[in-house]
C-alpha cells in the first residue's frame, strides 16, 4: 500500500486544479486543508516524513467527497491516497 | 534569528496567522515550474493593515518576503529562493464592492477569478481575463503575472484591466498606497499601476485591486474545425484575422495534442487533425449569420470535419478538448515515462500572428532535432503559444536537451519579432531569456533601469528577490 500511495501521489505536478473545489480549504485556513496539500503531506509521509499536529488535521479533515479526483489532470485518486494514509496510521 | 522570526510575527499578528510547521510550509515552497526551495514560515495576513506589518517587520529585520497567490507560476517566480518568509494572500478573499454604473469590481487580491466571475454573472458582467487556471488564479496572482487568457486575442492581459491597488512598500514604515483611479481614463503622472501588474512581487505586495468589468456577450457564435496541414489551418486564420471581425477566442492545437485532449476529456468529437478553435461575440440576431461565415471560411480552406454551435451553452463541448490541454500535456509525460516522478515545462512565447504557421513549424523542428516529443497549443488570436515538453526528474541528459530546447524555441519567437513571454513572467527560468530578448533589441540597457526602478521600491532587496532581473 505504501508503494501505492507513492506512486500514485508522485504524480503531482502541483497545478492545484483540485482547489478551488475543495469544501475544507477554505474554512482550514491553508493549503494542507485542500487536496493538493494533502497528497504531498501523505507522499512526504510514506518517503519516511514524520506526522505532526497540523499534517494529521489535514489527512483527517479530508471529507472523502471526491470533488478533486474529477478534475485532477495527472488523473491521481485523491480520495485513495488520503484512505490509504489513514490506514497506514495517519 | 530564523528560530526568533515565526515567533515575532506571531506577536505581531496573532498566532493564528503565521505557520512554521515544516511540513506545511513545504507546500508553500514550490510550485509547478518543478522549482522548489525551503522557506521559513508563512504568514497569512487578513487586512491591508497586517501586510504593512509584515512589510514593515521584514524591512527593519532584513528578512527575505515572498508573497504568494495560489502558486500556479510556471516559471519560478513564487519559489522563496533564498530562504525566507512566505506571505500568502489567501486569506484576503473578499470581493469589497461591485459598481455596474462604474463598470469596477473592488477586491482583495486572494479572491480567485473563477470566483470573482461567478459573483459578477449574478449581474451579468465578467471579469475578462482568463487563464488556463482561471479558476484557481488569484487576483493577485493575476496582477503580479501580467496574465492573459483564452480571451486574449480580444481582451489583452491584466495590464489593460487592472485601474488601481492598494500597494505595500518594503519599507520601515511599511507604507500603504494607492496608485490609479476608479475610473478608466486616469492621468496620474507616471503610470505606477502598469508598473506594477506585472512585476511578479518584485516592487511591492499587492493588497487590494480596483479592476474594470465588461458585460457579458449576448451570444456568441464558435466553430471548432480539423485540418490536416498546418498551413490549410493558418489560411483559415488568416481569413478570419483580416475581416475585420474580432474573435473572442481563436485557440490552437496541433493534432497529436488534440488526440490526447479528447482521450483526456473523454470528448464524443472525433479530432481528425489539427484543431482550430473560434468564437465571436455578437448579439442574437447576428449569430446564424457569424456562425455560417465561420463554417463557410473553415470549408473553403480545406476543413475535414466542422463543428458549430449558435449559443454559449452549446459551444461548451466544443471548447473541452481545448480545456484539456494541460491535462493533455501532464498525459503525454505520463505516456512518455510512466511510473517516474517528471516535470512538465510549458513554454510561453509569443510572435506577430503573421509569424504563427513560421513559429509552429520551428517548435516541431527543433523538437524533432532535440529528440524530444512536443506538445503545441495557444492563444493564436494574440499570437501567444504554449509548446510544452517534459522530462523526468532523474534524467539529466533529457533535463539538458529540454533546457536547450526551450532556448532555441525562446530564441526562434525572438527572431520571429516576438517576446520570450507572453502572460507568465520571467520568474527564475527566464532571465537569461529576457537578457537575450532585449540584447536582440540592442536595449541592455533596460535591465539597468528595471534594477534601478527595483531599488526605488524596494531598497534592500528584501521583496521576492532574484526573480524578474
Amino acid at each position: 500500500m505504501r508503494a501505492w500511495v507513492e506512486a500514485e501521489a508522485e504524480k503531482c505536478v502541483y497545478c492545484g486544479f483540485c482547489e478551488p473545489l475543495c469544501p475544507t480549504l477554505y474554512p482550514g485556513g491553508h493549503r494542507g486543508y485542500g487536496p493538493r496539500g494533502r497528497v504531498n503531506i501523505a507522499f512526504n509521509i510514506v518517503r519516511g516524513g514524520k506526522h505532526t499536529g497540523e499534517t494529521l488535521k489535514s489527512i483527517y479533515s479530508c471529507l472523502l467527497c471526491g470533488a478533486c479526483n474529477l478534475v485532477c489532470p495527472a488523473k491521481i485518486d485523491i480520495v485513495g491516497v488520503i484512505r490509504a494514509s489513514r490506514a497506514l496510521g495517519g | 534569528m530564523a528560530k526568533r522570526i515565526p515567533e515575532d510575527l506571531r506577536k505581531l499578528l496573532g498566532k493564528d496567522k503565521v505557520i512554521d510547521d515544516p511540513e506545511i510550509v513545504s507546500l508553500y515552497a514550490r510550485e509547478p515550474s518543478g522549482i522548489s526551495s525551503e522557506a521559513l514560515a508563512v504568514v497569512f495576513p487578513e487586512n491591508v493593515k497586517d501586510v504593512s506589518k509584515i512589510a514593515s517587520y521584514a524591512y527593519k529585520n532584513g528578512v527575505l518576503i515572498y508573497p504568494q497567490g495560489s502558486t500556479t507560476d510556471l516559471v519560478g517566480g513564487a519559489v522563496p529562493e533564498p530562504k525566507g518568509i512566505v506571505v500568502s494572500f489567501e486569506r484576503m478573499n473578499r470581493i469589497i464592492n461591485v459598481s455596474i454604473l462604474d463598470s469596477i469590481v473592488d477586491v482583495e487580491v486572494g479572491v480567485r477569478l473563477g470566483d470573482l466571475n461567478v459573483e459578477l454573472a449574478k449581474h451579468g458582467y465578467m471579469f475578462p481575463i482568463d487563464p488556463g487556471s482561471v479558476n484557481i488564479t488569484t487576483v493577485g496572482g493575476a496582477v503580479n503575472s501580467g496574465a492573459g487568457g483564452l480571451r486574449g486575442a480580444k481582451y489583452g492581459t491584466m495590464r489593460d484591466w487592472v485601474l488601481g491597488l492598494t500597494i505595500v512598500l518594503p519599507d520601515e514604515a511599511g507604507t500603504v498606497m494607492r496608485v490609479g483611479c476608479r475610473t478608466t481614463k486616469c492621468r496620474q503622472g507616471y503610470d505606477l499601476v502598469r508598473l506594477i501588474v506585472g512585476s511578479e512581487g518584485t516592487l511591492a505586495l499587492v493588497a487590494e485591486a480596483t479592476l474594470k468589468i465588461t458585460p457579458l456577450p449576448e451570444t456568441m457564435a464558435t466553430a471548432l474545425a480539423f485540418f490536416s496541414t498546418l498551413e490549410n489551418l493558418f489560411e483559415a486564420y488568416r481569413e478570419i484575422k483580416s475581416s475585420g471581425v474580432q474573435p473572442l477566442v481563436m485557440e490552437f492545437m496541433d493534432y497529436e495534442t488534440a488526440k490526447l485532449a479528447g482521450e483526456a476529456s473523454k470528448s464524443p468529437i472525433n479530432v481528425e487533425g489539427h484543431m482550430l478553435l473560434v468564437s465571436v461575440d455578437c448579439n442574437f440576431e447576428a449569430v446564424e449569420r457569424v456562425e455560417s461565415w465561420l463554417r463557410r471560411v473553415m470549408e473553403k480552406n480545406g476543413a475535414l470535419k466542422v463543428y458549430t454551435s449558435k449559443t454559449i451553452e452549446g459551444a461548451e463541448p466544443l471548447f473541452t478538448i481545448r480545456r484539456s490541454l494541460f491535462p493533455a500535456q501532464v498525459a503525454m509525460a505520463s505516456k512518455l515515462y510512466p511510473g517516474r516522478k517528471k516535470i512538465v515545462y510549458m513554454e510561453d512565447i509569443a510572435v506577430p500572428p503573421s509569424k504563427l504557421l513560421e513559429a509552429v513549424t520551428a517548435v516541431r523542428r527543433i523538437s524533432e532535432e532535440k529528440g524530444l516529443k512536443v506538445s503545441i497549443g495557444g492563444h493564436v488570436g494574440d499570437g501567444n503559444l504554449h509548446p510544452s515538453v517534459a522530462f523526468p526528474v532523474d534524467d539529466e541528459i533529457v533535463k539538458k536537451k529540454v533546457l536547450e530546447w526551450e532556448f532555441e524555441v525562446s530564441k526562434t519567437a525572438v527572431e520571429l519579432g516576438g517576446t520570450v513571454s507572453a502572460e507568465h513572467g520571467i520568474g527564475l527560468r527566464k532571465k537569461e531569456f529576457l537578457k537575450m530578448e532585449m540584447e536582440k533589441l540592442g536595449s541592455l540597457k533596460a535591465l539597468e533601469i528595471m534594477k534601478g526602478v527595483k531599488k526605488v521600491f524596494d531598497p534592500k532587496g528584501i521583496l521576492n528577490p532574484g526573480k524578474v532581473v
